[in-house]
């Protein structure tokens, strides 16, 4: 089942043309990587995706429905989760307080004035679950500020997972990590069940391979090719063009 | 919820006791304090944990003022005077905030200008309610227990709404929704990917500190019994933007600090220079330097700091009576 459709997608900035006609469909638990050089339009793309930026021209669907005309938090509504290609968290909160405002964006007394927010017990059972599923439960009452790069990544990815998405977009999700935290990382996406869909801009080749079932290759604005790993590995002028010139590996 | 009770439960009996330690000039002035706390407090709710600076505060409590001060001819219940000040005061919020809150930092500020600058030509040609001479009103206060005609009656009245102000204030930012206004000043990209609608909490605070603004409008009267078109001046919204800054700026209390400190030394200074400007301007450069600092961040680093002079070894485990001042540290 398709989940997440991209139409003829085009979107420029004034006189610059960055994504051309892209075409991408998405079927329903894929791990489906985008990559592509430095400037290809990968981030652009999910801003287009889940409405930080408009679209020139174009539709988005998920899930069957239209969903490029509503605002971005509607679509987390429906479904959709995002990470930032830079960390986006809340730096002066603790690792626990960034989760539990992540959890209670779904709950219906998120508008609450009056009852303290900690003393919300579902939120802090529901924040130490994710916690100790992503193995940061040792680290809830550290600052956001004070954690290490990796860490950090992290956490945005499990964010993301608080607002219960269907699928979830991950903007280079590795960049900045050491080895260490790389394979830990994986190690970790490997356990997200099915039932959510990853889409992931990577640039780690390692990691595109070994998490990957479908890849798009994006290039100067158009997707150039949706295939298996595979056919990816063995397309001639792919591997000419990215892993000759090796100009994917990140600047 | 506990820690609100707490000091709240402080502040109250502070205000109860006051009186019997200070001059009856100071309880006189503190009369004026509290009404401006209040107007501080609303303020410091959506500039401090909402980022929105308005210059235009004080069209809010200017309307409630005008309210109480026009309507006292037709009626002298101050239930329905107060609720008429708060309910106008939050009619004009709902239309000026739902322009407002569209626009950020400057554009913010000078939209919130822009409507202020409006009450003020109409308040100043309004030749039937005193135009620019303003207009005097003559208003008792009595709710039900009798006529609160002394300064000491009328301190507890304004010490009252204070601190149920005061408490209000204080449930709304560690609730849900103040601690999702909070994420939203922080960081809007993050909270709109977390499903959270910014125009919501941000209408919801604008609205809250426009009725509290309009009632400590409405009890000014009480105290000076005069309106005029000067409540809606750049002068009067920049004014209690100041307070907030010099008292502490994201916290519930620093506000109030500030409009004490603010009107405290206006009428203490100025009676030994006329230079009185001057002095506070200094003052505000200074805490502005400070970065976010107000007298409520000195005064937590002045106890932080002495707590580990005496005692190295538990720092943090601040005494009861420090964290009164240190209060709003969890906010
Ligand atoms: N807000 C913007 N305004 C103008 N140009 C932009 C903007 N955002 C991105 N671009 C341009 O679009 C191109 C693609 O950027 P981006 O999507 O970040 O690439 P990638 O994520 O693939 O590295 C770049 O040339 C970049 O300079
Ligand atoms: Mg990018």
């Amino acid at each position: 089942m398709t989940l997440l459709k991209i139409e003829d997608l085009n979107k420029s900035f004034k006189a610059l043309h960055i994504l051309k006609d892209v075409n991408i469909e998405i079927k329903k638990g894929e791990r489906h990587v985008i990559i592509g050089p430095n400037g290809a339009g990968k981030t652009t793309l999910f801003n287009c995706i889940y409405g930080t930026l408009p679209l020139s021209s174009g539709k988005v669907y998920l899930a069957g429905d239209r969903i490029d005309h509503i605002p971005s938090f509607k679509r987390t509504e429906k479904g959709m989760g995002r990470t930032f290609q830079k960390n986006n968290l809340f730096e002066e909160l603790t690792v626990e307080e960034n989760v539990r405002l992540a959890i209670m964006g779904k709950k219906k007394y998120r508008l609450n004035m009056i009852k303290p927010m900690q003393n919300y017990t579902d939120l802090a059972a529901e924040c130490r679950r994710l916690l100790e599923e992503w193995e940061m439960i040792d680290r809830r009452a550290v600052l956001v500020k004070e954690l290490s790069y990796g860490e950090q990544r992290l956490l945005e990815i499990i964010l993301s997972l608080s607002t219960n998405p269907e699928i979830i977009l991950l903007d280079e999700p590795t960049s900045g990590m050491s080895p260490t935290e790389t394979s830990r990382f994986v190690k970790l996406i490997k356990k997200i069940p099915e039932s959510i869909t990853l889409v992931i801009i990577e640039h780690d080749m390692e990691v595109v391979f070994s998490l990957a079932n479908k890849i798009t290759v994006l290039h100067h604005g158009t997707a150039m090719m949706t295939a298996s790993p595979e056919e990816i590995r063995g397309n001639q002028m792919i591997q000419e063009i990215y892993f000759g010139g090796g100009a994917l590996s990140h600047d | 919820m506990k820690k609100a009770f707490l000091s709240t439960g402080l502040l109250l009996i502070t205000i109860l006791i006051l009186p019997l330690f200070i001059s009856p000039f100071l309880v006189y002035l503190s009369t004026e304090i509290l009404v401006f706390a209040i107007f501080a407090m609303s303020l410091g709710l959506i500039m401090g944990f909402g980022g929105m600076p308005s210059l235009g505060h004080c069209a809010l409590f200017g309307l409630g003022a005008y309210t109480v001060a026009i309507l006292s001819e037709y009626t002298a219940n101050i239930y329905l005077l107060l609720g008429a000040a708060i309910l106008i005061s939050l009619c004009f919020s709902i239309v000026t905030g739902y322009i407002a809150i569209r626009n950020k930092g400057v554009f913010f500020l000078m939209i919130t200008l822009a409507f202020t600058q409006v009450l003020f030509l109409i308040t100043s040609r309004m030749k039937f309610w005193g135009g620019n001479d303003g207009y005097s009103a003559s208003v008792t206060a009595n709710f039900g227990f009798g006529e609160i005609t002394s300064n000491m009656g009328l301190f507890y009245m304004m010490g009252f709404f204070f601190v149920l102000s005061y408490f209000l204030l204080k449930l709304f930012v560690n609730a849900p929704a103040g601690k999702v206004l909070k994420g939203m000043m922080e960081n809007e990209g993050r909270m709109i990917a977390l499903g959270y609608n910014p125009k919501t909490y941000k209408m919801i605070a604008y609205l809250i500190a426009g009725s509290m603004a309009g009632l400590a409008g409405g009890l000014y009267i009480y105290k000076t019994q005069f309106v005029s078109p000067a409540l809606f001046s750049v002068h009067m919204g920049a004014e209690v933007m100041i307070m907030v800054f010099i008292g502490g700026l994201g916290t519930v209390f620093g506000p109030a600090l500030g409009a004490g400190a603010f009107v405290f030394l206006q009428n203490y200074i100025s009676t030994m220079t006329d230079r009185w400007p001057l002095i506070l301007g200094l003052l505000f450069i200074a805490i502005v330097l400070l970065k976010r600092g107000g007298i409520l961040h000195l005064i937590q680093f002045v106890t932080t700091f002495g707590l580990k002079l005496f005692k190295p070894s538990r720092s943090r485990n601040a005494p009861v009576d420090k964290q009164v001042k240190g209060k709003e540290q969890a906010s």
